[in-house]
């Protein structure tokens, strides 16, 4: 078991930074989650930490030892990738004791740690198979006893279940946080769907475009983004983001106006230095955080296009009318039945329910 | 249904027709003189007269048994050779890959006969550049033609040098196919990289070496051009000819077709069996 320190890390190809000095501390036994739209450099930072991509600068250090020139081998790590990557030509059970087999590790302990692998994966029934011969997620099963078998400090993850239909992807996430418990090792895992970051991760790091955006826990992230990047890419379906302009302070709170809506106005008290009045700003409100006409601090009338029904709640797709800029939003309702063909529908938002950005995407406390 | 097929066999029946007169009836009919004595007009049938030579004679032994020396012999160096070419033509480190990959396959178009006199020149007694660059390391020259053994190992240097790279071309169209990151696994699993090209991309290849062997082996039953232009018709005194050049002695000299369709299907039924032989022993376990 081990940390993971990542100190200023940079990596180029050719002239291209494409990681711009990242820096991440992994406790021990940590479930760490990298998190990112697709090319914003997470695969390329677990490969580094793998010591399957040169690091340009900067530092990495497994277990307190800084191993920029250690081999990948030599890491104490352990990988499962996207595409399985097994031995195609070999059974289950020669998958996950050719590492040690070719490595000279004794007989008995090789067969231990195949044996507790299997058990751990329940995948003792498929020994014998070859990978063409199993489904997606026993072969996903595989790849991670192969990870187990080599009883490494850290284990890496880039997008193991991302090839899997939705409802084994559920049932594998559950797997993987149990497996988690079980070995109380340091986990990293990449992955660009957000729910699977939110339920598995003791804390997630946000990246976009190589920069980290925010390191924090699943639901501080989902409470407190530090940007609009943030507060976007956390929490499904994604949070509405409202046109905004100062028009004046009151008593160290911001009032802004909501310039798609009829000049309706929210009063929101901040702690940070207040935007000049007359600028640009967003307002961020989640589907979840709109409440009934005349229950929050400032109501909002909107036309209703769609709704989406599933069960437990209900999404109301709506939009601003025409008053000013057509904005759309997505609304979480109790569950219903009624169909919204441009009905009227009237919301309320609460100023500790929304939260502000200025023009740059940054948040106003 | 009916209907559109028979329409469908009217827009093939020009090439079905050149196809049965140019290539199956040859293909049977070579069969059934192989059974008639060809000898003298008219032909007759008689069918032991030319199967029944066939087993005795020297001269055919002797193809045979040259035949499948170079078959035993320049297959197994050639593959190997080609599969070490495609792996360094795939490493990431080779700058300038579509060159190399051009002047591997470069030998195969090159003319047949440019070729064997190219070879010929190189390998000749006093001006060949082969035995210049032998006196250049202080060993004596080899009178390469003259002798059996030197002249066997001139035609498989030969078709070494013309296949091998054809070989490497296709060998590195199955290395490709390989995924990169079952190797970044296995280096991880801290397997070392020779044992990594031992016991992933050696078995992974398997069905592509089988395939590049079998085409060699029916190409090596077949040889014809090197013997007959290199050596000079199986030079020195029949010590180099082929299967290939029997038959054409036979057919084309001595206008014996009987006996040359003999040693014909002798050479298709030994390449098919030694194909067959070769795919079993390396078939997949189940
Ligand atoms: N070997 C490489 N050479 C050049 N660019 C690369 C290479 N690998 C990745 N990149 C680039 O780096 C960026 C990040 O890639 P990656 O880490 O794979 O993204 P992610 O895993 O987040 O989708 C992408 O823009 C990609 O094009
Ligand atoms: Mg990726």
């Amino acid at each position: 078991m081990a940390a993971v320190t990542l100190k200023n890390v940079i990596k180029r190809f050719g002239v291209f930074e494409i990681v711009h000095g990242a820096n991440i501390d992994i406790d021990d036994g940590e479930f760490v989650v990298f998190v990112g739209p697709s090319g914003c450099g997470k695969s390329t930072l677990l490969r580094m930490i793998a010591g399957l991509e040169d690091i340009s600068d900067g530092e990495i250090a497994i277990g307190g030892k800084v191993v920029n020139d250690v081999e990948a081998a030599d890491r104490g790590i352990a990988m499962v990738f996207q595409s399985y990557a097994l031995y195609p030509h070999m059974t289950v059970e020669q998958n996950l004791s050719f590492g040690l087999r070719m490595t000279g590790n004794p007989k008995a302990d090789t067969e231990r740690r195949v044996k507790r692998a299997s058990e751990i994966l329940r995948i003792a029934e498929l020994m014998k198979r070859r990978p063409r011969q199993l489904s997606g997620g026993q072969r996903q099963r595989v790849a991670i006893g192969r990870a187990i078998v080599r009883e490494p400090q850290v284990f890496l993850f880039d997008e193991p279940l991302s090839n899997l239909d939705a409802e084994l992807r559920v049932q594998m996430r559950v797997e993987i946080s149990r497996l988690h418990k079980e070995l109380g090792v340091t986990m990293v895992y990449v992955t660009h769907d957000q729910t699977e970051a939110m339920t598995l991760a003791d804390r997630i790091v946000v990246l976009n475009a190589g920069n980290i955006e925010q390191i924090g826990a699943p639901l501080d992230l989902y409470d407190d983004p530090a940007n609009r990047f943030v507060a976007g890419f956390v929490g499904s379906p994604k949070m509405n983001f409202l046109a905004a302009k100062m028009v004046g302070a009151d008593n160290g709170a911001a009032v802004v106006e909501l310039v798609n809506h009829r000049g309706a106005r929210l009063r929101k008290p901040l702690s940070d230095a207040l935007p000049a009045t007359g600028g640009d700003v967003v307002l961020g409100v989640r589907p979840e955080h709109f409440f009934d006409a005349g229950q929050g601090d400032c109501d909002l009338t909107l036309k209703a296009d769609v709704a989406e029904h599933l069960g437990s709640v209900s999404y109301v797709y709506a939009n601003s009318g025409t008053g000013g800029g057509r904005e759309e939003l997505i609304i979480e309702r109790e569950a219903s039945r009624h169909r919204a063909n441009g009905d009227d529908l009237v919301v309320s938002i609460k100023a500790d329910r929304s939260l502000l950005f200025d023009a740059t995407g940054a948040r106003i406390r | 249904m009916r209907y559109q097929n028979a329409t469908a066999y009217r827009f093939l029946a020009p090439y079905l027709l050149i196809f049965s007169i140019f290539w199956l009836w040859p293909i049977i009919d070579s069969f059934l003189i192989s059974f008639q004595a060809t000898r003298t007009v008219p032909w007759r049938f008689a069918p032991t007269f030319n199967w029944g030579r066939l087993i005795g004679d020297p001269a055919f032994f002797n193809a045979l048994k040259n035949t499948l020396l170079i078959l035993v012999i320049q297959v197994p160096v050639m593959i190997s050779l080609a599969i070490v070419m495609a792996v360094l033509l795939n490493s990431p480190l080779l700058k300038a890959r579509g060159l190399f990959r051009f002047a591997f396959f470069a030998p195969v178009v090159v003319g047949e006969v440019a070729y064997s006199a190219v070879f010929r020149l190189m390998f000749n007694l006093d001006y060949g550049i082969i035995n210049k660059l032998l006196n250049g390391i202080g060993l004596p020259s080899v009178d390469w033609f003259t002798n059996v053994t030197p002249a066997m190992a001139v035609i498989m240097m030969a078709v070494t040098w013309r296949w091998a790279g054809y070989n490497a071309i296709i060998l590195l169209a199955g290395l490709q196919s390989i995924p990169e990151d079952v190797y970044e696994a296995a280096t991880l699993d801290r397997v070392s990289k020779v044992k990594q090209f031992f016991y992933i991309t050696l078995p992974l290849l398997k069905p592509i070496i089988v395939f590049c062997a079998v085409l060699s082996i029916i190409g090596t039953m077949q040889l014809f051009t090197e013997p007959f232009l290199i050596t000079e018709r199986g030079g020195p005194g029949g010590g180099t000819e082929t299967l290939g050049l029997l038959l054409y002695r036979q057919g084309f000299r001595s206008l014996n077709f009987g006996y040359a369709s003999a040693v014909a299907y002798t050479m298709a039924g030994l390449a098919i069996a030694i194909s067959l032989v070769q795919i079993w022993l390396t078939r997949e376990p189940k």
